[in-house]
C-alpha cells in the first residue's frame, strides 16, 4: 500500500515517534539521577542503611539524655538509624545510627549507656563510634545487659559547633529471614551524654 | 427479568456472528467505551450495582457500628481509610514530598503512584467536603463505573455480572473500592483496556493503558498485553511468523498505542526527576520499607510456613500466600481459556509485586480484573453455586470490615 493511499499514516508515525524520542529522553533522566550525596548513598547505591535527616541538635553540655520511655523527646539528637523509645531503651536500626549535638568545639568525653538485643546472633554487639569522620573507640554489648562506654571526643571532632556522632554496628541481626538491612538489630541506647573532657570521670 | 434469563445464549456463537476477532471471556466484542446497549438490559445493568452501591454502604457502616459503638456517625469515613488510606489523603491535599521529607523519615510518598490522588485532588477542588469523604464518593463511582465497564467481559452473563457487582461495591474486600486506594481506578482502566483490546481498537486501549501506568507501576505491562493482542489479532488473519514485524509496524495506529500505553509512567518519571531528582525514586524509596527482592517462590513458601503459634487460624502470611497462589491458578485459567493477553498482564501484575514479598496481595489479586472477573464467571455456572457465592460475599462485606477495623494485617 502507498502512502498516498494513507494520507493519515505518517501524522501517527511522526506522533509516535515524538513519543518515543520523549520516552527516550526519560530514560536518560533515569540513569542520570540528580541527587544529594545522603539520598544516593541510602536509595541507590544502599551503602548506608542510616539516612540522615535535618535536626537542630539542640543539646545543654553537661546534660545526661535519657532515651527509655518516659525521657525527653530526643527527636532532635537523632538523625537517623533509631526506632522507638522502646521500654528500656531506643533501638539502634540497620547497620548504623547517628546523634548530633550541638556543642562547642572544646575537648570533650561521650559517655553511652548501651544495652545488647536478646536476638539469636553474635554473642556480642561491637559498636564502632566515629565523630565527623575521626575513630572514637569501640564498645563491645552483651546481649541483655547494660554498659557505660566512655569516648574521649577531641575538638577537632566537632565541625560547626556540632559533633555528629556515628555509631556503626557491624554484628547488627535480621529479624526475620530475607529481611532488608534496614530493619536490623543491634543495641538499645539508654543515655547519652557529652561533657567537658576535664569533667569526665575514668573510662 | 430472571438474573440467569440469558443462559440459553451461546456466548461463543454469539460472538462469531460479529466482525471482531473473539475468544472466550475477556476478548468478547463491545459496542463502545462501555458497551451500554439499548435493550431491556439496561435497567439492570445500570440499577443492579446500584443496589450494591447501597447495600455495600449500609454493611460496612454495621460493620462500623459494631466495632466503634461508640464513635461519631461522621467518622465512618476517618475510620475506614486506614494504612495507605492515610498517604493518599495527604498526597490529595499536599502533593508529593520533596527530599528530605518534611516527616523527617525515609519513606518518601513517591511509591505512590499519582493519578488517582490527583483525580481526588481535582475533586476536593470542587467540593466543599473533607478530603476523605470526597475521595470516598470519587472511589464509589469510578467502581461503579468499573461494574458498568465489566458487563461485556462478563460474557454478557448476568449471573456471573450480579456476583461481580456484588463483590466490587459490597463484597468481602469492598472497603478497598470505595475508601481511597488507587484500586478503583486501576480496576476501571484495567476493564478499559480489555473491553478495548476485545474490539482489537489498540489506540482507545493504550489510553486507558497509559492512565493505569500512572495509577500503578504494573499498569505499565498493559503494553504488552496491547503487542501481544495485536500480534494474536495478526495471526488469527494467517499471517506468517516472518511477516510479523513488518506487518505490526505498518499498522501506526498500534505503533502509536505502543508509545502511549506506558506514557503515565514515562510522566510520572519526567516528574520525579524534576521534583527529587531521581526518575526511579518510586522504585529506590521501596528500602525504606524494608522491602527486598527476592524469588517470589520463596516468599510463597515462607509464607505457608509461617505456622500459627497456637490454633488452627492461619497467620496472616499464609492468608496472603493462599490468595497469592489462587491468583495464579485463576491465571492458568486465563491461559487455558487462551486469553493469553490477560494471563500475560496477570502474570507479571502477580508477580513483580510477589517479587518484593507478601504485602498487600490480598488488595492486589482483589483489583486483578481478569482474576476477578474469571473467578465471578466461575461461581456464576450453577445456580445453587451463585446464590451460596452471593451470600459468601454479602455476609464477607460485615465480616471483613469488622476484621479491616480490628486491625488484620491480612488485608493491609
Amino acid at each position: 500500500m502507498r502512502w498516498s493511499d494513507r494520507p493519515w499514516a505518517m501524522p501517527l508515525y511522526a506522533l509516535a515517534a515524538a513519543l518515543a524520542l520523549g520516552e527516550l529522553a526519560v530514560v536518560w533522566l533515569m540513569l542520570h539521577p540528580n541527587v544529594p550525596s545522603d539520598y544516593r548513598a541510602y536509595y541507590i547505591d544502599r551503602t548506608t542503611t542510616c539516612l540522615p535527616q535535618p535536626v537542630t541538635a539542640a543539646y545543654t553540655l553537661g546534660t545526661i539524655v535519657d532515651f527509655r520511655s518516659g525521657g525527653p523527646d530526643t527527636r532532635e539528637l537523632r538523625p537517623c538509624g533509631w526506632e522507638g523509645p522502646a521500654g528500656d531503651g531506643m533501638h539502634a536500626l540497620g547497620e548504623s545510627a547517628r546523634l548530633a549535638f550541638a556543642v562547642p568545639a572544646q575537648d570533650l568525653t561521650l559517655t553511652l549507656e548501651m544495652t545488647g538485643v536478646t536476638l539469636p546472633g553474635p554473642r556480642q554487639q561491637t559498636v564502632i563510634v566515629s565523630a565527623n569522620g575521626q575513630p572514637l573507640g569501640r564498645a563491645v554489648v552483651t546481649p541483655g545487659k547494660t554498659g557505660r562506654f566512655t569516648f574521649p571526643l577531641p575538638a577537632s571532632a566537632i565541625a560547626n559547633g556540632r559533633a555528629d556522632i556515628i555509631l556503626d554496628l557491624p554484628d547488627a541481626v535480621t529479624t526475620s529471614p530475607g529481611q532488608s538491612n534496614v530493619r536490623k538489630r543491634s543495641i538499645k541506647l539508654v543515655k547519652a551524654s557529652l561533657t567537658p573532657a576535664t569533667a569526665s570521670s575514668t573510662p | 427479568m430472571a438474573i440467569f434469563e440469558n443462559r440459553g445464549t451461546d456466548i461463543y456463537r454469539q460472538a462469531a456472528a460479529t466482525p471482531a476477532p473473539v475468544e472466550a471471556g475477556l476478548t468478547l466484542p463491545a459496542a463502545g467505551v462501555f458497551d451500554i446497549p439499548r435493550s431491556p438490559a439496561l435497567s439492570y445493568i445500570l440499577l443492579l450495582p446500584l443496589l450494591f452501591f447501597f447495600t455495600g454502604l449500609l454493611l460496612r457502616f454495621l460493620a462500623f457500628r459494631t466495632a466503634m459503638p461508640a464513635a461519631d456517625i461522621t467518622g465512618y469515613f476517618d475510620e475506614l481509610c486506614r494504612w495507605d488510606c492515610g498517604w493518599y489523603v495527604k498526597m490529595a491535599e499536599t502533593g508529593y514530598d520533596r527530599f528530605p521529607v518534611p516527616g523527617r523519615i525515609s519513606a518518601g510518598n513517591w511509591a505512590f503512584f499519582p493519578s488517582f490522588p490527583m483525580l481526588v485532588g481535582g475533586a476536593r477542588a470542587l467540593l466543599p467536603f473533607p478530603t476523605i469523604v470526597t475521595a470516598s464518593l470519587v472511589s464509589l463511582i469510578t467502581t461503579y463505573m468499573a461494574v458498568l465497564a465489566a458487563w461485556p467481559l462478563l460474557n454478557r452473563d448476568r449471573a456471573a455480572y450480579a456476583l461481580y457487582a456484588a463483590f466490587m461495591l459490597s463484597g468481602p474486600v469492598s472497603f478497598y473500592f470505595t475508601s481511597f486506594f488507587t484500586e478503583p481506578l486501576y480496576v476501571l482502566m484495567t476493564t478499559l483496556v480489555f473491553a478495548q483490546l476485545a474490539r482489537s481498537r489498540y489506540l482507545s486501549a493504550s489510553v486507558a493503558a497509559a492512565i493505569l501506568s500512572a495509577t500503578r507501576i504494573v499498569g505499565v505491562f498493559a503494553s504488552l498485553a496491547i503487542g501481544l493482542q495485536a500480534f494474536l489479532d495478526y495471526r488469527r488473519n494467517a499471517g506468517t511468523w516472518r511477516g510479523a514485524i513488518p506487518a505490526l509496524l505498518g499498522n501506526p495506529q498500534l505503533v502509536l498505542a505502543l508509545f502511549i500505553a506506558p506514557l503515565g509512567l514515562f510522566a510520572y518519571m519526567a516528574f520525579l526527576h524534576f521534583w527529587v531528582g531521581d526518575a526511579l525514586a518510586f522504585s529506590h524509596v521501596q528500602r525504606a520499607w524494608a522491602r527486598t527482592v527476592a524469588n517470589p517462590l520463596t516468599y510463597l513458601w515462607q509464607g505457608f510456613g509461617n505456622h500459627p503459634d497456637e490454633g488452627w487460624a492461619p497467620t496472616s502470611s499464609q492468608i496472603l500466600a493462599t490468595v497469592a497462589l489462587a491468583g495464579l491458578i485463576l491465571t492458568g485459567v486465563l491461559a487455558w481459556r487462551r486469553q493469553w493477553p490477560a494471563a500475560l498482564f496477570c502474570l507479571l501484575a502477580i508477580i513483580i509485586p510477589l517479587a518484593a514479598g507478601l504485602a498487600s496481595m490480598l488488595r492486589f489479586m482483589s483489583a486483578l480484573t481478569p482474576l476477578t472477573i474469571t473467578l465471578m464467571t466461575i461461581l456464576a455456572r450453577r445456580r445453587w453455586l451463585f446464590w451460596l457465592s452471593l451470600a459468601a460475599i454479602l455476609l464477607g462485606a460485615y465480616t471483613t470490615t469488622l476484621a479491616w477495623f480490628g486491625g488484620n494485617v491480612a488485608l493491609v
